[in-house]
């Protein structure tokens, strides 16, 4: 946090990412680095050109030596011409290198920024068909693929600058015996084709597992409590056998194409030499070419070998950095399913905080699995979670909801955060459809504490405040205070400062809860939901809450999910869900009345009260 | 995000470590065989490499520049090329037959060497992973799950590149070094001398390159990290930082940390923009300063063919030289890929040897069944992580004494964070308690053989965790001897079969990350019947009721009471009314025992309990 300021606003804006067409997102991408790459290719011009320069001074050399017509002093010329030029050759290299992969490590951070960024954007339902483990996969491994590909990868291929300039200056030494030796040529595109269209196909598998890989590690670190509590250390071994056995398989699989790759240009290599000396060698015998000619078109030959050896190696960079960007592109290309669009107004206010559901109706997107079969049988559809759910709550007044286990209680607060959208149906804030609130305005205004807590492994002070650095301690106090916090707030070691595990993994269930509530009482919001917030707090200390919280929300529209009558008793209306559905709404005098599924939990704890007195 | 609560996580800035290599090879040892193999077959390979210019050399020497300097009469050369064009064919047919081979075996080397990379990271994944699952959560809960993350598969994959790219090449360079020295010096020890002239340089060049490179590349890993455990947080946190539109904010501290990285990156990119080129233009000088010796000698003597130097020399030299600098540049890159990988090593080993401090003594008890006996005698706890920070530990149980007959249904109750789920850690021996005793059917529980008697003990966790998989496979987790049947019985037991069998696919649905697209009341119940179909002997529920409704409570408590006949039964709740009918009720309050006895007694004795339950009745008559 303390780098907060340090910044200015980053870059948000990133181009377009094309999944399938790897090249051209990398060129996107890389565009505001064109400079330095175009000057980078031009000093590898520049460095190319300069070390051509060597085989033609060994050709003078040797022409020289061997018929005798070199002195001593043109013998010095050469040597320092030779250093001269690796002197220039040098210098270019060291601005290419550090233009270049300069170049290809900003790249690796926009791609980094673009890919949480986007990340940030996505919405819930994203989140739950994607296991973290993947993205983190996708952001660590994929991401140093692609880094090797822009950088060494990108290097070498302009290194192949050199592979016209060099064929060049061996057609310029000798035509038919650059013939001679490109005669391998032909053999070698064709392995290079089905050497990379392997690769691109082995790599994606490999990819994948190792993404699998580090999912089962990261869900089994997870749930290390339950691993332990029922014994089965054992299973879950045997579990991660089986993903690394398929991992390793996978690699050796490749590995034993790959491996092809560096012997095969050699030996391609070695065949083209052969040719040469084979041929050159009688041309020089048969007196049709120099012996002066031969060394200098071996030696560039040689100086063509280190290119196409890079060829190889790049190659093998660069079809894994293709499918790891595809990859990553595939979740830049994941379009927001919820975002700020036409319909937002971007000065939509909410002031009062009346809440209006008209007709809603929303069932969770059907799991990845059955929806890859294109055509859907409806039974394959989950039920609706919420079903023509209608009600109001006028401003500053309290709902509460209650209804059995899984009857669409969190979901209709999830649809009031828009974390989705409802199927039909509208939502109202203030009279307005929630489309029109910019979501940054309507979430500043909603307080939401959601059901699973979440706590950030930072301090107290940070994870309520959750980066919002205007909050003085003062408020932060208070709305412990308001949430029952305080207490156990000044019995630990450091209070605001002390620093939290993942997940809370150092607080009681109770204290988590409380945290969170703080944490949404902080903002101030208008709107306050509290989704079953008091589930782990002992009654005193609920009693205590719901006292303060009382005065809290006095003028604030409140709705409340919860299990405990004691909670909800007091609010101006309650509605009881029963599978998506209202069945009963009223207050809690009337719903008693109406002796339905209300009065009924209700029943069930007075007559727990009375049997213990009876008893 | 601070680092504080969780345990240092820093790197000694250590060179070429010969005890972690040591140990490294110790992975290889099994596969010494091929490792061999690989090795015999570089030498060959760099004995081969370097025979392809000593033949060059000779074919120019012997055949073709001969051949053109005897050239000189006419009737001559028809006899002349025959006989040479023959010899050229020869050497031209030995070349062919070095090149082949060379392929062939540089093809078998390259797989061994990857194959064996392959099965070392096998093995050592597979060895760091059951280790991380016998680490206690002492441990765990201060090392970020990233960070452990990253060391089953980053680090690992690194400690393979150290493998194949990293020793076996080593071990080429060498070799092509040797044999490129070997072969130079018996060709012509002086314009040896002479190309190897520039070597004190090479040496000054890397060691400074080194000194610079080597704190950077460290740094870089280290931010890295960092950065790494940080997203995956926030990545799973997504939901909160959306709600709390801390996107912004968040935003911005990971592009500050990104950029910290790059910017580290960007100086690390300069050492090395500068080392390579130098090193290639101390090669370029070697074949500057050999053109020159030989030039100069061959004028001196007047010669181009004597054995001081020819242009067969020549060119063999100039090959010769670019075969030596190439390894040494290539050493100066593979040092700090070991680097890397050693400093992979260094955290994966490091992980490794953390004891697993909460595990089985000398002589482990088993525990096939237990009758369910717990006894506490003034049992002290702290929490590991609070015991190092300071001197005093911060006691989280205090003095707690307690006796549980088999079969009796014991309660817990109290105010929030006054131990009762840290009770329930100890019981199931999730950590070591300090002070006191702990004992389940009289045998202390650090006797046991730890697995085992975990199994007797069925807890549902105040923190419902289901692994992604179906719902069917959650409540198994894999015991073969749980049935279809045992699974559907249990689901009905909780009051789960209703819901599940509604879901699409029924026990066979999808449970996604965490249990995420279930509603919290529903993985509580699955979590509930899991432990139900594991048939403990001791069963814990630890606000296992806490997010379902009243109703269905009721249902399950009136389907499991006969299930639990004879079974020990600890029950944590806040609701008094899931308590009341236990035989003894427990009130907690700051870590220790303020009160027990049954709801009657604790009614009578007017204290916390009393309070307790009177909030609960006053709330619920006060107004009817
Ligand atoms: N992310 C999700 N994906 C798919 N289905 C879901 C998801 N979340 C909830 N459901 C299903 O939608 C229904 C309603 O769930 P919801 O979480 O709204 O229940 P709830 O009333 O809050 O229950 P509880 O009292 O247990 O919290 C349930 O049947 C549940 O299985
Ligand atoms: N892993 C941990 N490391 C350090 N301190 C912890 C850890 N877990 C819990 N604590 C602290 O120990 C105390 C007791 O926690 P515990 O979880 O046992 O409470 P609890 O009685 O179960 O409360 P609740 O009813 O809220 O669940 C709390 O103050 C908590 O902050
Ligand atoms: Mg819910
Ligand atoms: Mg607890």
């Amino acid at each position: 946090m303390k780098n907060e300021t340090r910044h200015a606003p980053p870059e948000t804006s990133w181009p377009p990412a094309e999944p399938g067409k790897p090249f051209l997102t990398l060129l996107r991408f890389n565009r505001r680095y064109l400079r330095a790459y175009l000057t980078g290719a031009a000093l590898a011009v520049v460095f190319v050109v300069i070390s051509l320069l060597m085989p033609l001074i060994i050709r003078a050399t040797v022409q020289g030596l061997s018929t005798g017509a070199l002195g001593t002093d043109r013998l010095w010329e050469f040597f320092w011409v030779l250093l001269a030029t690796s002197i220039a050759a040098g210098v270019a290299r060291y601005f290419q290198r550090t233009l270049m992969i300069g170049a290809s490590r900003h790249f690796e951070y926009d791609l980094r920024n673009a890919y949480f960024r986007h990340l940030q954007r996505l919405s819930a339902s994203f989140f739950q068909r994607m296991p973290t483990g993947d993205l983190m996969a996708r952001a660590t491994s994929d991401m140093n693929q692609i880094r090797d590909f822009v950088g060494p990868g990108v290097m070498g291929t302009v290194d192949m600058i050199r592979l016209p300039f060099t064929l060049g200056m061996m057609f310029y030494l000798s035509v038919r015996l650059t013939l001679y030796s490109l005669l391998p040529l032909p053999a070698l595109t064709i392995l290079v084709y089905l050497f990379v269209r392997f690769m691109n196909r082995q790599s994606k598998i490999v990819q994948e597992i190792y993404a699998e890989l580090s999912t089962r590690v990261q869900e089994n670190l997870a749930g290390a409590r339950v691993v332990k509590a029922f014994g089965i250390e054992d299973r879950e071994t045997d579990r991660f056998r089986e993903k690394t056995l398929e991992y390793m398989k996978a690699n050796v699989k490749l590995a034993v194409v790959t491996s092809f790759a560096w012997p095969l240009i050699d030996m391609l290599i070695g065949v083209a030499v052969l040719m040469v000396i084979w041929q050159g060698g009688k041309l020089v015998i048969e007196n049709h070419l120099t012996l002066g000619d031969l060394s200098a078109f071996l030696i560039t030959m040689v100086m063509l070998a280190w290119p196409l050896i890079q060829f190889g190696w790049v190659l093998t960079l660069y079809q894994r950095g293709a499918v790891s960007m595809n990859r990553i592109s595939a979740i830049l290309n994941e379009v927001p399913e919820i975002s700020d669009d036409q319909r937002t107004v971007m000065n939509a206010r909410i002031t009062v905080g009346r809440i209006q559901f008209e007709g809603v109706s929303f069932r969770y997107p059907s799991p990845p699995e059955s929806a890859a079969q294109a055509a859907l049988p409806t039974t394959h559809q989950r039920p609706w979670a919420v079903e023509e759910v209608s009600f109001e709550v006028p401003a500053g007044t309290t709902l509460a909801i209650v209804g059995p286990t899984g009857s669409g209680k969190s979901t209709l607060l999830s649809l009031l955060c828009r974390e989705f959208e409802p199927v039909s149906g509208h939502i109202l804030i203030d009279g307005q459809a929630l489309e029109v609130f910019p979501l940054h305005t309507l979430r500043h205004a909603l307080g939401c504490v959601p059901q699973d807590v979440f706590i950030f492994s930072e301090s107290i002070r940070e994870n309520i405040r959750l980066g919002r650095p205007a909050i003085p301690d003062g408020e932060i106090l208070d709305a412990a205070r308001v949430a029952g916090f305080l207490g156990d707030l000044q019995e630990m070691p450091q209070q605001l400062d002390t620093l939290l595990g993942e997940r809370g993994v150092n607080l009681s269930g109770g204290q988590k809860q409380r945290l969170a509530l703080a944490r949404a009482l902080v903002c101030n919001p208008a709107i306050l939901l509290l989704d079953d917030t008091l589930s782990s707090v002992d009654t005193r200390t609920e009693e205590l809450i719901l006292r303060e919280l009382r005065g809290y929300m006095e003028g604030r529209t409140s709705i409340i999910v919860s299990h405990r009558i004691s909670s909800i008793r007091h609010a101006h209306k309650i509605i009881v869900l029963a599978d998506g559905q209202i069945v009963e709404s009223g207050n809690h005098d009337e719903l008693v009345e109406l002796d339905g599924l209300y009065a009924r939990l209700h029943q069930r704890q007075l007559l727990e009260t009375h049997l213990e007195e009876d008893s | 995000m601070s680092e504080g609560y969780h345990m240092q996580d820093e790197l000694q800035e250590r060179a070429y470590d010969a005890h972690l290599m040591r140990r490294l090879l110790g992975y290889i040892r099994p596969y010494r065989g091929w490792i061999i193999l690989a090795t015999v077959l570089l030498l060959v390979l760099s004995v081969l490499g370097n025979l392809a210019p000593v033949l060059l050399m000779h074919s120019v020497d012997a055949y073709i520049n001969d051949a053109t300097r005897l050239a000189a009469p006419e009737d001559m050369v028809a006899a002349a090329a025959e006989r040479d064009l023959s010899g050229l064919y020869r050497m031209v047919l030995a070349i062919a037959a070095v090149v082949a081979l060379q392929g062939l075996l540089r093809y078998v080397q390259v797989l061994v060497v990857s194959v064996v990379g392959q099965r070392t990271m096998f093995e050592m994944r597979l060895g760091l992973f059951d280790h991380l699952q016998h680490l206690s959560l002492g441990f765990l809960d201060r090392n970020p799950a990233g960070r452990l993350l990253s060391r089953v598969t980053n680090d690992i994959e690194k400690v393979q590149q150290t493998i194949v790219e990293g020793v076996v090449a080593v071990i080429s360079d060498f070799m092509t070094l040797l044999v490129v020295l070997v072969v130079m010096f018996s060709i012509n020890p002086i314009l040896a001398c002479v190309a190897l002239s520039p070597v004190p340089l090479v040496v000054l060049t890397s060691v400074l390159f080194r000194k610079y490179a080597q704190h950077s590349f460290l740094e870089v890993r280290r931010k890295i990290a960092h950065i790494n455990s940080w997203m995956q947080e926030n990545v799973s946190g997504m939901r909160v930082v959306r709600l709390f539109n801390r996107e912004d904010v968040n935003y911005a501290e990971y592009v500050a940390r990104n950029a910290d990285h790059r910017d580290e990156w960007v100086r690390q990119v300069r050492n090395f923009a500068l080392y390579f080129p130098a090193v290639e233009f101390l090669g370029s000088l070697a074949t500057a300063l050999v053109i020159l010796y030989c030039g100069m000698v061959m004028l001196k003597t007047g010669e181009a063919t004597s054995g001081q130097g020819s242009v067969g020399t020549i060119f063999a030299f100039v090959f010769l030289a670019e075969r030596f600098f190439g390894p040494i540049r290539a050493l100066a890159d593979r040092y700090n890929l070991i680097l890397e990988a050693m400093a992979s090593s260094e955290r994966v080993f490091a992980l490794q040897d953390t004891p697993p401090d909460v595990c089985n003594g000398p002589a482990p008890v088993s525990c096939a069944r237990l009758k369910g006996a717990v006894a506490l005698e003034h049992v002290w706890f702290a929490y590991p992580s609070a015991a190092e920070l300071q001197g005093e530990p911060r006691w989280v149980l205090k003095n707690i004494t307690l006796d549980i007959a088999p079969g009796e249904r014991v309660a817990i109750v109290g105010h929030t964070g006054a131990g009762k789920s840290t009770l329930i850690h100890l019981l199931s021996r999730f950590y070591d308690i300090q002070r006191g005793h702990l004992r389940i059917d009289g045998v202390d529980v650090r006797d046991y053989d730890l697995i085992p008697m975990r199994r007797n003990i069925g807890v549902v966790l105040q923190d419902v965790f289901l692994f992604s998989g179906t719902i069917e496979e959650n409540i198994r987790l894999g015991n073969p001897e749980i049935s279809q049947e045992k699974v559907e019985a249990c689901a009905r037991h909780v009051n789960a079969a209703r819901f599940i069998e509604r879901l699409p696919g029924g026990y066979g649905y999808h449970v996604g990350e965490r249990g995420c697209n279930l509603s919290t009341g529903q993985r509580q119940l699955v979590a509930f019947a899991r432990t139900l179909a594991h048939d403990p002997r001791i069963l814990v529920l630890d606000e296992a009721t806490a997010n379902i409704d009243t109703e269905t409570e009721n249902l399950i408590q009136d389907a499991i009471a006969k299930l639990l006949e004879g079974r020990t039964s600890i029950v944590i709740a806040h609701r008094l009314s899931t308590v009341q009918h236990a035989d003894r009720i427990v009130v907690f309050h700051h870590g220790e025992i303020r009160e027990s006895g049954t709801h009657q007694e604790l009614l009578a004795h007017n204290g916390l309990y009393r309070t307790l339950y009177e909030l609960q009745y006053k709330d619920q008559t006060g107004s009817d």
